[in-house]
């Protein structure tokens, strides 16, 4: 597992243009994504420049859907379907970060009983590990270390779309309409799939965590 | 404790970084954006043709096919081929851009590959060009000879496979069954020999509207005028977002207008620089072959009177293999009428 100092996955940034990225020397750093994609119909091997762009952040996404085991095959299995439909890419779209998340959410869905047991094991995980940190952040550790277990009881509990909307949202980084396209849904419909699904784990948190009544 | 902070905090403290044997994944990418590695080992490499530009290669034909076969003014015409040749009658070539030379075909550890195929119609007046480039992922049936006369059996396989199999006649024999247009000439033109051709000139002239620092085609200029010897003329042809937004018809164009100002450059080569120019031929020789060969009343006219610039372009009406998306076959009825155009 890793540290839960791990920060938070995304800040602002600007659709369809990578993130910062540790490699450089690619060439294509500073081409949209929509780009890319239409220049690998007459170069294949320029869609590499997807992954290179978006592999890593859909490996975290996945571990922590389904843990790393299945998460490696499944990242390239995701590239390999993009890759397949490229040519039915909306290229009007500059951003394929919904699109890619469209396609792992379907390949996570077959894993839909590995990853409701994944999350019912947490519910019997040792509470507390000790994590060293600055004191502002303790509290909040704390509480997040001591709700995991019901936390992780909700989204087992969950209906499997509410949670695709859910967890596209809170870990995917994607805003209401990129889940939207990336479901191939109305934005109202995500909206209501988001509402009940954190009324839900709202309600399975409040039980346990005195914090959470602090909003209303 | 918000809600979605501790559905974060969970993510956080569930998820991994990304190990190194990720780069597995992205090869296993590659082996499928290079053809398959289903179908063969060895992977598609950029280049050649494919990356130039099926329309460069036909304009390649046009303008080099008579230079070399001309031979700096010797009078024996290389094959007598009256019953096609002449201004007579339309002719059709399939022109076949080829990723490597064509006389050290037999002697090289890979297998030829077409990178890119195009029917050409030359009107009767030789004044119009008709040009459709075929896909090479396009599904055929091809049923072929090889080229030392061995047998090869039918297969349904993409269409660049049969120069793989049976060289310029094999696609020339599966264009015609699939298109029902006579083919008369053979045009396959080699890519290797590029840079030699303008190596063996000297160089050749471009001039850049504005400074270009393009890493994708290696090429850094400034404006203007420059000449500049093979390896940056492959990178200029080649250059897709160093002057534009990539848009191909200006590349196509920007080819267009290189290989015309490389032709220009041989005929003044041919009198003012005559060791220059038999490098030239050379080049062009080892990187062109037609057969059956041309005779020198055609070769005069095509050089005289086709112009690149006029070349239509037609769009080969295809939609994707209902068996693999990857890979495309014709759309009917729209491919049989576009074709009897060309008969």
């Amino acid at each position: 597992m890793v540290s839960a100092m791990t920060p938070p996955l995304a800040g602002a940034r600007t659709p369809g243009v990578p993130p910062r990225r540790s490699g450089s020397g690619e060439p294509d750093a500073s081409a949209p994504d929509a780009e890319l994609i239409s220049r690998s119909y007459g170069d294949p091997e320029a869609f590499a420049a997807l992954f290179d762009r978006y592999s890593a952040m859909l490996y975290r996404y996945v571990s922590r859907r389904l843990g790393p085991e299945v998460a490696e095959d499944l990242v390239g299995e995701t590239f390999l379907v993009a890759f397949d439909r490229r040519r039915r890419y909306d290229l009007a779209q500059q951003d394929a970060r919904p699109w890619l998340f469209g396609i792992v959410t379907k390949l996570v869905a077959r894993h839909h009983r590995s990853e409701a047991a994944r999350y019912r094991a947490l519910r019997r995980s040792p509470v507390g590990e000790t994590v060293e940190s600055p004191d502002d952040e303790v509290a909040a550790m704390v509480s997040a270390t001591a709700v995991r277990p019901l936390l992780a009881e909700a989204l087992a509990a969950l209906p499997r779309r509410d949670r695709d909307a859910l967890l596209l949202f809170a870990w995917g980084d994607l805003s209401y309409e990129e889940v939207a396209q990336a479901l191939g849904i109305p934005v109202g419909t995500v909206r209501s799939r988001l509402n009940r699904a954190r009324r839900k784990v709202r309600a399975a948190l409040g039980d346990a965590n005195p914090l959470s009544r602090e909003e209303g | 404790m918000d809600d979605l902070n501790a559905l974060r905090a969970l993510g956080d403290d569930l998820g991994h970084e990304p190990p190194p044997a990720l780069a597995r994944q992205r090869q296993r990418l590659l082996d499928a954006a290079s053809g398959g590695a289903r179908r063969r080992a060895a992977r598609w490499r950029p280049g050649g043709w494919a990356v130039i530009g099926v329309a460069a290669a036909v304009t390649a034909a046009l303008i080099l096919v008579p230079t070399v076969l001309l031979r700096g003014g010797d009078d024996t015409p290389t094959t007598s081929h009256r019953a096609l040749g002449g201004t007579g009658a339309a002719m059709n070539l399939l022109v076949i851009g080829s990723d490597e030379r064509v006389s050290t075909r037999r002697f090289t550890s890979e297998p030829p590959r077409s990178d890119t195929l195009a029917l050409v119609r030359v009107s009767a007046d030789r004044r119009q060009v008709q040009m459709v480039a075929l896909p090479r992922d396009l599904m055929v049936p091809m049923s072929c000879h090889g080229d030392q006369g061995e047998p090869v059996k039918a297969v349904f396989a993409q269409l660049n496979a049969a120069f793989t199999l049976g060289g310029a006649a094999c696609s020339a024999k599966t264009v015609e069954s699939l298109s029902g247009v006579r083919i008369d000439h053979t045009v396959t033109v080699g890519f290797a020999g590029f840079e030699r051709m303008v190596d063996a000139l000297g160089s050749v002239e471009i001039v850049l509207p504005k400074p270009v620092d393009d890493p994708l085609s290696g090429l850094r200029l400034p404006a203007g005028r420059h000449r500049v010897e093979g390896r940056v003329a492959l990178a200029y042809v080649r250059m897709r977002y160093g002057l534009t937004d990539g848009s191909d018809l200006e590349r196509i164009k920007r080819q267009q207008v290189f290989l015309t100002s490389m032709a220009k450059e041989a005929k003044a080569a041919r009198t003012g620089n005559p060791v220059g120019f038999a490098r030239f031929v050379k080049a062009v020789a080892e990187s062109v072959e037609i057969r059956p060969g041309l005779d020198r009343g055609t070769l005069e006219a095509l050089a005289a009177t086709v112009d690149p610039d006029g070349i239509s372009y037609l769009a080969l009406p295809v939609r994707p293999y209902r068996l693999d998306p990857n890979r495309l076959e014709l759309r009917q009825p729209a491919a049989r009428e576009l074709f009897a155009q060309l008969r």
